[in-house]
């Protein structure tokens, strides 16, 4: 037992760590001519957006999701990498192992950022801020990047402070500061307020998290429905009861494209689909990972975006079988009717590959030649083995070779 | 068209019909049910167009016509009227229904729109006990699949197999086959297991003649015809997934076997596997979740062969061993990763194949 005035846990016992500039950050390490230029990684078709610009860039109002060229526009000497995702994998393969060293009780929110429990280091450390600089401190001596972290006592709170803390920075909430913290910021900082229900908050004068607090609980539920309103109210109110859920290190993963000019044609999308399908499940191979649930993402030429999944009974890694429910999902879209300007797949739903498996009555063949694939792939590169319907124009009835 | 006929009976016809609509019709008009009356019968049909049940009842006529009135205001005004005679009767656009006072009145449908059906053919149709034909469509809609992706496994897949009527359906987890005994069947197609289902509350009786063309099914008796298209594509070649011969059998009673998995299925949801090591003198039952717990058991049985570990889901074996209607069962298996074969001790007329859960 510990003096009286020492408790055993921390009240901020929620870290949220987050990369700065993650993907930037990562070519720097290979490319130091980099350093202090306004960079961002992305796509360099017309259509690309950015996936990660550095605080240089920055200033000039370039941020991630911006079309290229409006990127280009604001900032006329902007350096623009190609994005390397294997090499962000890698990488954040380390970030997390140093998590681990830590805690186990890591959440990954994607590759650059995640929850941390740190509640069981209180024998290790003095104060979250001291675990929150240890954190951060390791990850630039051993990896060389710079990370910033938020604690609270809730992941919102925590989400939040780290994005305050922002670049290479740390930020503590303490506990009983939380409300004050929140009800400043934007209501549009909270998680489950996308753009209609931003505007639906906006017609009734609801600008900060405060004013959303400051409602009454009924009305709100009333304005957006049971589940939202409720949750939204609770969240104001600081109650965030979710804990750090581990063991869900890659929850979902998957692949998208931006075309340079919209499709319009089924035939070209079909095949998009199929190389998709076939990256997919080559990751998924890769990872050691079966999916549950395959997602279609659609975005017509007016960027309304649409996504449709399934779910199957058993989960699934196979290139065949992922392509042929998304091509089942692309009919519930408007495809055919409408242009389309992106498309992506992704599989949710994550299980090991060596879990019990329920075995099915007519995959032997298809596993055994998709798993000889994979390994061509993943000893000579992607552009090893391609299907035959993906090497020329034409004659592509969307359907696999040697399917029946 | 004006029409007198008892409460209750026009209920049964109205509503019957009116299960082959769809809740959410591609088209208004199919929200409708087509109501013809000639000579001294009244024909109801309902269609999704995937579907079509044609229902007939004979009434007191007071005159001719066809008209479509929508179909669940219609049966459910007709069900809410006092018992006894109802009057229902088309003119001007308008659809009056009335019987003991109260009077109901909807807008009609253009009979114009409605889609031209074709005629149910029963010409090459093999006739079979009602009763038993339900049975075995209950024993094989358990093992089809319920998702749209692959439309060839939401069908029963029929075919004429040594003098008998065959039914087949796999979701590719499991495999359901059924011989039904049947005068002179010669025929062949994929019916949607959705339509099956109907069957019994549609027009399903003592007797039921089943034909299976090119494009459509149809099952007639004296209750009405149900004609469901066929689904396209052709099925698994499911005669290779059965294997010639089995080195195990295990023989257990059916209700020990049922219990024993009703208890492992309390820990084993969520794609948890149920663990049975067969050695002789029975079966070690097991489920263990990470997390959660267990749970264990020796079921007595008789068991030839080599001793062994095989996992299934939970869901997929209660379905085979429920199907299943004897007192003994047999599981014969190769080896784990090998499909296991659930059959009754006595009969052989029906057969469940099963994959197992690799561990």
């Amino acid at each position: 037992m510990g003096p009286m005035n020492r408790p055993r846990t921390f009240a901020e016992r929620i870290a949220h760590v987050d990369m700065d500039a993650f993907f930037v950050e990562v070519e720097r390490l290979r490319r130091p001519d980099l350093k202090g230029r306004a960079v961002v990684v992305g796509g360099a078709g017309p259509r690309s957006v950015v996936a990660s610009a550095s605080y240089e860039a920055r200033r000039y109002g370039v941020h991630s999701a911006m079309p290229m060229i409006q990127a280009r526009r604001l900032c006329p000497h902007l350096v623009v990498v190609v994005p390397d995702h294997a090499e962000y994998q890698a990488v954040s393969a380390e970030v997390f192992s140093v998590f681990a060293e830590f805690t186990p009780l890591v959440e990954a929110v994607s590759v650059d950022e995640a929850f941390l429990d740190i509640a069981g280091l209180r024998r290790h450390a003095a104060t979250p801020a001291e675990v929150g600089e240890r954190i951060r401190r390791t990850i630039r001596l051993r990896l060389g990047l710079p990370s910033s972290v938020g604690l609270g006592t809730t992941k919102l709170v925590a989400k939040m402070a780290s994005r305050d803390a922002k670049p290479d920075g740390l930020l503590l909430v303490a506990a009983g500061g939380e409300i004050e913290y929140l009800h400043r910021k934007p209501v549009r900082a909270l998680w489950g307020v996308g753009e209609a229900t931003h505007a639906r908050l906006e017609e009734i004068g609801v600008v900060t998290i405060g004013d959303l607090a400051a409602l009454p609980r009924d009305a709100l539920i009333r304005r957006l429905g049971g589940a939202l309103g409720g949750h939204l109210a609770d969240l104001a109110a600081g109650i965030d009861p979710r804990p750090v859920a581990p063991g869900e290190e890659t929850r979902s993963i998957s692949v998208e494209e931006t075309y340079d000019t919209d499709l319009s044609d089924l035939g070209r999308m079909r095949r998009e689909l199929l190389a998709q399908a076939d990256r997919l499940a080559a990751r998924l191979h890769h990872e050691r990972l079966l999916a549950a649930t395959v997602h279609l993402k659609v975005r017509y030429g007016d960027f309304t975006t649409v996504t449709r999944s399934h779910t199957f009974s058993a989960p699934v890694a196979t290139a065949r079988d992922l392509y042929r429910t998304t091509l089942a999902l692309l009919e519930r879209t408007d495809a055919a009717v409408r242009p389309v300007r992106l498309l992506g797949i992704g599989a949710s739903g994550l299980v090991a590959a060596d879990a019990p498996r329920q075995l099915v009555l007519t995959e032997g063949a298809w596993v055994e030649v998709e798993r000889a694939i994979a390994n061509v792939r993943d000893r000579f590169g992607h552009s090893a083995v391609d299907r035959a319907s993906l090497t020329g124009e034409g004659g592509d009835d969307g359907r696999l070779p040697g399917s029946p | 068209m004006r029409i007198r006929a008892e409460r209750d009976d026009l209920v049964d016809v109205l509503s019957r019909a009116g299960r082959a609509v769809g809740a959410r019709a591609a088209l208004p008009i199919l929200q409708g049910l087509l109501i013809e009356v000639s000579g001294k019968t009244m024909r109801v049909t309902g269609t999704d167009l995937d579907v079509t049940v044609r229902t007939e009842l004979e009434v007191e006529v007071l005159s001719g016509g066809t008209t479509v009135a929508p179909a669940r205001l219609a049966t459910e005004a007709v069900r809410k009227l006092p018992p006894g005679a109802v009057t229902f009767q088309a003119e001007a656009g308008e659809i009056e229904i009335s019987g003991g006072g109260p009077v109901f009145r909807f807008r009609e449908f253009s009979a114009a729109d409605y889609p031209k059906l074709s005629e149910p053919v029963l010409k090459a149709a093999v006739a079979v006990d009602g009763a038993a034909f339900a049975d075995a469509i209950g024993q094989v809609s358990v093992a089809a699949s319920t998702d749209d992706a692959r439309p060839v496994l939401t069908g029963v897949f029929f075919e004429a197999e040594g003098g008998k009527l065959r039914m087949v359906s796999t979701d590719s987890y499991r495999l359901a086959v059924r011989d039904v005994p049947a005068v002179e069947a010669s025929l062949s197609g994929l019916v949607p297991v959705r339509a099956l289902k109907e069957l019994t509350r549609t027009v399903s009786a003592g007797k039921l003649r089943v034909a299976v063309g090119d494009r459509e099914a149809a099952f007639a008796s004296d209750r009405g015809v149900l004609t469901a298209r066929l689904i396209e594509g052709s099925f698994p070649n499911y005669r290779s997934l059965i294997p010639a011969s089995y080195p195990n059998r295990l023989r257990i009673a059916r209700q020990a076997l049922l219990e024993a998995i009703d208890r492992a299925s309390l820990v084993a949801e969520d794609h948890i596997p149920i663990r049975i090591t067969l050695q002789k003198g029975g079966i070690e039952l097991s489920v263990t979740r990470q997390d959660v717990g267990g749970e264990t058991e020796h079921v007595e049985a008789e068991y030839s062969g080599e001793e062994m570990t095989i996992a299934f889901n939970s869901k997929y074996l209660n379905d085979g061993v429920s199907a299943i209607d004897e007192d003994t069962i047999v599981l014969d298996v190769l080896d784990p990763l090998k499909p296991g074969v659930l059959r009754g001790g006595e009969g052989d007329d029906f057969l469940y194949l099963l994959m197992p859960v690799r561990l």
